[in-house]
């Protein structure tokens, strides 16, 4: 396992079905994420054979975020890698709420990023967040991460357009919070 | 066909093969694009079988630009169409290098935009832009699209990183910049 301050990330397996796909169709959890759609236990558990099927690799760093109590408590992955620009897209997901808020999110940013520049040999990790999620964005910018800018009202959510905030952490830039 | 002032747009055809295999192996043309590796015929054609072998929709809208005397030029296409967002990216490319800087490219634009709105009923249009490519900037800019975000070190060409721009446009913007200019530019 991969080994933060407060969580290890560990590679997904099926045990993790029934949480994954209740975290998946909870709004308040969603709200934040591009999944607007409900999901079957059935669909889930489809995604997830192939997801566990494969080692994880360049192309699908994906993990499960533990507790140091070993409570599963979300997911945090790398997408679409572009080995050439070593870049790569950060997801996130925390979704268990009494975790909110509380530095576990933010612990197994911390631990990804470590991963992403230190194994992958990444030089940019990118993401988009809703520019309602304020919490979140809290989060990114204190793992380094700068707002780049807004993709003005690319969202459309809960009866309305958002911006698509866009936040990027340089390797130069997360060993200086490495180092802090 | 969707006619412009200087192009009309149309369905892409299996006889197009050759020209974008020439187009899509320049590296003048590609300099830009996210196409760094050469591209055999045989798989353009593969990949020209499968996509002109569907009809265009909502979810695959991509048009070969010939210019009003039948020459293909080159493609444009919206990617990644969302219907909740309304929302959508646009490629283009005028492969044939003689047609560059001669607005052929920006009236392709302004087609697509206009059908993008009129006809798909798009809340916004967005696409990606090279930092260094200033020729299309300006041309996205003549056709209302705003800078929104800049990508930094997203690219890595020619021995050395480069940002990428993010630019968009919103519907009420292309129908404010219809008024202001429609009756000159039709």
């Amino acid at each position: 396992m991969i080994e933060g301050t407060l969580v290890n990330l560990r590679a997904s397996e099926m045990a993790d079905l029934e949480r994954n796909t209740r975290w998946i169709n909870d709004r308040e959890v969603t709200r934040f994420l591009s999944i607007r759609y409900q999901m079957s236990l059935a669909a889930e558990e489809a995604w997830m054979r192939e997801l566990v099927s494969k080692p994880l690799s360049y192309d699908r760093p994906f993990f499960a975020i533990e507790t140091k109590d070993g409570v599963h408590i979300g997911n945090t992955n790398l997408f679409n890698v572009r080995p050439e620009a070593r870049a790569a897209e950060l997801g996130i997901m925390v979704g268990e709420k009494a975790y909110w808020s509380k530095g576990y999110g933010s612990d197994a940013l911390r631990t990804l990023l470590g991963f992403a520049f230190g194994e992958m040999n990444l030089n940019r990790v990118e993401l988009f967040v809703y520019d309602f999620n304020a919490r979140a964005r809290a989060a990114y910018r204190k793992c380094g991460f700068v707002e780049e800018g807004a993709r003005r009202q690319a969202l459309f959510r809960a009866g309305a357009y958002h911006d698509l905030v866009v936040m990027s952490v340089l390797r130069a830039e997360w060993e200086a919070v490495r180092d802090a | 066909m969707i006619e412009g002032t200087l192009v009309d747009l149309r369905a892409v055809e299996m006889t197009d093969m050759e020209r974008y295999t020439l187009w899509f192996n320049d590296p003048e043309v590609t300099r830009f694009l996210n196409r760094r590796y050469q591209f055999s015929l045989a798989a353009e054609e593969a990949w020209l079988r499968e996509n002109t072998g569907k009809p265009l929709s909502y979810d695959h809208v991509a048009f070969a630009i010939d210019t009003k005397d039948g020459v293909h030029i080159g493609s444009i296409a919206f990617h990644s169409a969302s219907p909740e967002n309304r929302c959508a990216e646009l490629g283009i490319t005028v492969g044939d290098k003689a047609y560059w800087s001669r607005g052929y490219g920006t009236d392709a634009m302004r087609t697509l935009l206009r059908f993008g709105f009129d006809e798909m009923n798009l809340y916004r249009i967005e696409l990606t832009v090279d930092a260094r490519n200033e020729r299309a900037q300006a041309c996205y800019r003549k056709c209302g699209f705003v800078e929104e975000v800049r990508l930094r070190q997203h690219r890595f060409a020619e021995g050395a990183y480069h940002d990428t721009l993010w630019m968009g446009l919103l519907r009420d913007e292309w129908a404010a910049a219809q008024q202001a200019g429609g009756e000159v530019r039709r």
